[in-house]
């Protein structure tokens, strides 16, 4: 099972002839996704790696087919256009699909996108019904089965392995970093999640809760939580709610940050101190639903040893 | 990125919102000149990016010369909520009948901008929120469709020159890549207001104009986005810090990096602090754990810096030279994740490149945990280094966790401090 990926996922990749988008497309192709597209305007006829490249997504699926993920990897400023285009394209041809693709998904993998552009982007894609993940995002990972964007990078086996853990993050470093600790202690991960750190983003950790929840695969959820914003603060609330009823480990990361001015913002665009809620409330907010706070984060693999 | 009053002023020109006439004045000679453009009563107003200004006695009203001139003289170059006084606000004195409060921002969980609205203006709307959240309206606002004019005809009924108001402060959020703007209060005014002709007239004298019925903007606050200044180039706002107005020269020449090089990110945020720790640290995510986990072990971090998204050597290099470049240093910490895509072979080539030519030799410890693409390649060749060129390098590999590195860091900092006494 898994969430948002399987072995049927069929993908096209925009900027597919890019500083990023070339070699994302190898890597993908020895991970075994089926990358059948890639789009970059006034490239059309060209190919990288065996994939045929197109000047438009909507001629790209007429061509080679119908796709149930579009990975945008182009400049900053040209996501909106990008990410437009393929919310468009992936919307009109819905349902003719491989396998699922109810809901297209559009990963965002560009970072540096504007907030604007961002909120133009999200708004669409729900009147059209398409899922985003992103911006910012490193991709997600389906050990054995799939994966999209750059997550796990060229050696995705190094660090992920099958199991029953699934895994958010806004952070794609700690994808990785938690991926290689639950490995290591003897847990797989079912899907591996990095959702990116900007202030607004397509898929939340709440979202992400409401599918693991219904994957029979995942027992438990490891996530890493930041400073700022209140992507924890829903979390706790779907698990109040009792929408989530697997244990869920969380650590929370920017303790430091507190003694700054209200406002500073850190490494991710999103992780502003002092924005919706304050560590100590997180913490305690997170405590009373029900959730695993774990103190250090090397108290992980022992935690998830005790839960499942 | 926060702005001062005066800068938001200035964006919220743009859009077409007036303000009470004002002159931005940096010394007391720039204090004298300015009163002339102006008429008692005036109000000074000090710029620094902390809220609350009028509380805290940074807004006074003055009648005379000199009084106002006394109070500037006082107050330049203090400091004032923690921040140095640079600039202060000399503005016309207008008389208010009603005072409202109106932003726009965005709401991260439904991922939309919306506009906040209150009749009770010029207060704290945090307060406001506690005691009287009837008071408060909130409007969702499609960011592809903007706000629907019927909308806001039923939020203000037949105000126009309200709705036309709202409109304005829309414009000027979406077009400039605003994170936020407050105008707090948004002052109906009545009178006739005096107003200067615009910038760069060839007549300096007050034109006096008929503002009947009309809203003004008493206060302006405004945050950028960061991500969208790339294409907002032309607006003419001064740097600022990550923790304050003043950005520090290290962080402004951190800053620069990036600005140059479009690939990968190095030293966009660069926050100065006063221990002894150097950082250089890999990730969005991954970089607040090491942070937290010096602290956690007693350490004190000279700084906070992020590298990340594979950057090209070179921008690590320079990012390395700026952040040894702090004098009393007494560890190194280059630590981040497991990486994705950042090729730690090239990343760390920087590291060295830049460590060889700090001045003088750092002979403080060096602590690097890292992994993900060519990591083992990377080490083998930090080891060579370190032996070559004589530094003291401690390498760290994946399974080590980060903060059991970083508690590393902080132990070989405090024996190093403790060989030099």
């Amino acid at each position: 099972m898994a969430i948002l990926i399987n072995r049927e996922t069929r993908v096209l990749i925009q900027g597919i002839t890019g500083r990023s988008g070339a070699p994302v497309t190898s890597e993908l192709l020895d991970y075994g996704v089926k990358v059948v597209s890639g789009v970059t305007p006034g490239k059309g006829g060209q190919e990288v790696d065996t994939v045929p490249v197109f000047n438009s997504v909507k001629e790209a699926i007429e061509q080679v087919g119908p796709v149930d993920v579009a990975m945008v990897y182009v400049p900053p400023l040209l996501a909106l256009d990008a990410a437009m285009e393929a919310i468009e394209a992936l919307a009109a041809s819905r349902g003719s699909a491989s396998g699922q693709a109810e809901v297209p998904l559009i990963h965002i993998f560009v970072e540096k996108v504007p907030i604007f552009d961002v909120a133009k982007i999200l708004a669409r894609a729900r009147e059209k019904n398409v899922q985003v993940l992103g911006p910012a995002s490193v991709g997600a990972i389906s050990p054995g089965q799939g994966k999209i964007g750059s997550i796990g990078g060229p050696n995705p086996d190094k660090v992920f392995s099958k199991g029953p853990i699934g895994v958010i993050s806004k952070s794609g470093g700690m994808c990785s970093e938690l991926g290689m600790l639950i490995t290591e202690s003897g847990f797989g991960q079912s899907t591996v999640v990095g959702i990116g750190g900007d202030l607004l983003t397509g898929t939340t950790f709440a979202d992400l809760l409401l599918e693991f929840e219904k994957d029979r695969q995942t027992r438990a959820v490891v996530a890493f939580g930041e400073v700022g914003g209140s992507a924890e603060i829903e979390a706790a609330r779907l698990i109040r709610e009792g929408k989530f009823t697997k244990p869920f480990i969380i650590y929370l990361a920017g303790k430091f940050a507190e003694k700054l001015p209200k406002d500073t913002s850190l490494g991710h665009a999103g992780a502003i101190v002092g924005l919706e809620a304050t560590m100590d409330e997180k913490i305690k907010i997170l405590k009373n639903s029900g959730a695993i706070v774990a103190k250090q984060f090397e108290d992980i693999p022992g935690l998830i040893k005790k839960v499942i | 990125m926060k702005l001062y009053e005066f800068e938001g002023h200035k964006i919220l020109s743009k859009a077409g919102i007036e303000s009470p006439f004002f002159v931005t004045c940096a010394s007391i000679e720039e204090v004298r000149e300015a009163r002339k453009r102006l008429k008692f009563p005036l109000l000074a107003k000090l710029q620094v990016l902390s809220g609350k200004r009028g509380k805290a006695g940074g807004i006074e009203i003055f009648k005379t010369k000199k009084k106002l001139v006394e109070f500037c003289r006082q107050k330049f170059g203090s400091e004032f909520q923690g921040e140095e006084v640079k600039f202060i606000n000399l503005v016309q004195w207008v008389k208010i009948e009603e005072e409202y409060y109106v932003s726009i921002t965005y709401d991260t969980r439904r991922k939309l901008p919306f506009l906040l609205f209150s009749y009770r203006g010029g207060v704290d709307i945090e307060e406001v929120k506690v005691q009287d959240p009837a008071a408060i309206v909130k409007y969702e606002i499609n960011p592809i469709r903007g706000p629907a004019e019927k909308d806001l005809h039923k939020l203000f009924g037949k105000d126009e020159k309200l709705v036309d108001f709202v409109m304005r402060l829309w414009d000027a959020f979406w077009r400039y890549d605003c994170r936020l703007v407050e105008v707090n209060p948004v002052a109906k005014v009545t009178q006739s207001v005096i107003l200067s002709d615009s910038e760069g007239s060839q007549d300096s004298s007050p034109a006096k104009r008929d503002q009947n019925d009309g809203y003004m903007a008493i206060d302006a606050k405004v945050i950028l986005d960061d991500n969208g200044l790339v294409r907002q180039q032309g607006l003419d706002v001064l740097p600022k810090g990550a923790i304050g107005a003043i950005i520090a020269k290290r962080e402004l020449e951190a800053r620069k990096i990036d600005a140059e090089d479009y690939r990968g990110s190095a030293g966009s945020t660069f926050i100065e602090l006063d221990g002894d720790v150097a950082i250089l640290a890999s990730g969005g995510g991954a970089s607040l754990m090491i942070m937290d986990s010096v602290v956690a072990s007693g350490g004190k971090c000279a700084n906070y810096t992020e590298y990340s998204g594979n950057p090209p050597r070179e921008k690590v290099e320079k990012l390395t030279k700026i952040t040894l470049s702090k004098n009393g240093i007494s560890g190194c910490l280059v630590a981040g994740a497991v990486a994705n895509f950042t090729d730690i072979f090239e990343t760390l080539s920087g590291f060295a490149q830049g460590l060889k030519s700090v001045k003088p030799k750092p002979n403080y410890p060096i602590v690097v945990r890292r992994g993900g693409p060519r990591q083992k390649e990377a080490y083998a060749m930090l080891a060579k280094f370190a032996k070559k060129e004589g530094f003291d390098i401690h390498l760290f590999g994946p399974q080590t966790p980060i903060p059991v590195a970083c508690k590393k860091m902080v132990e070989l900092s405090n024996e190093f401090k403790k060989k030099i006494e």
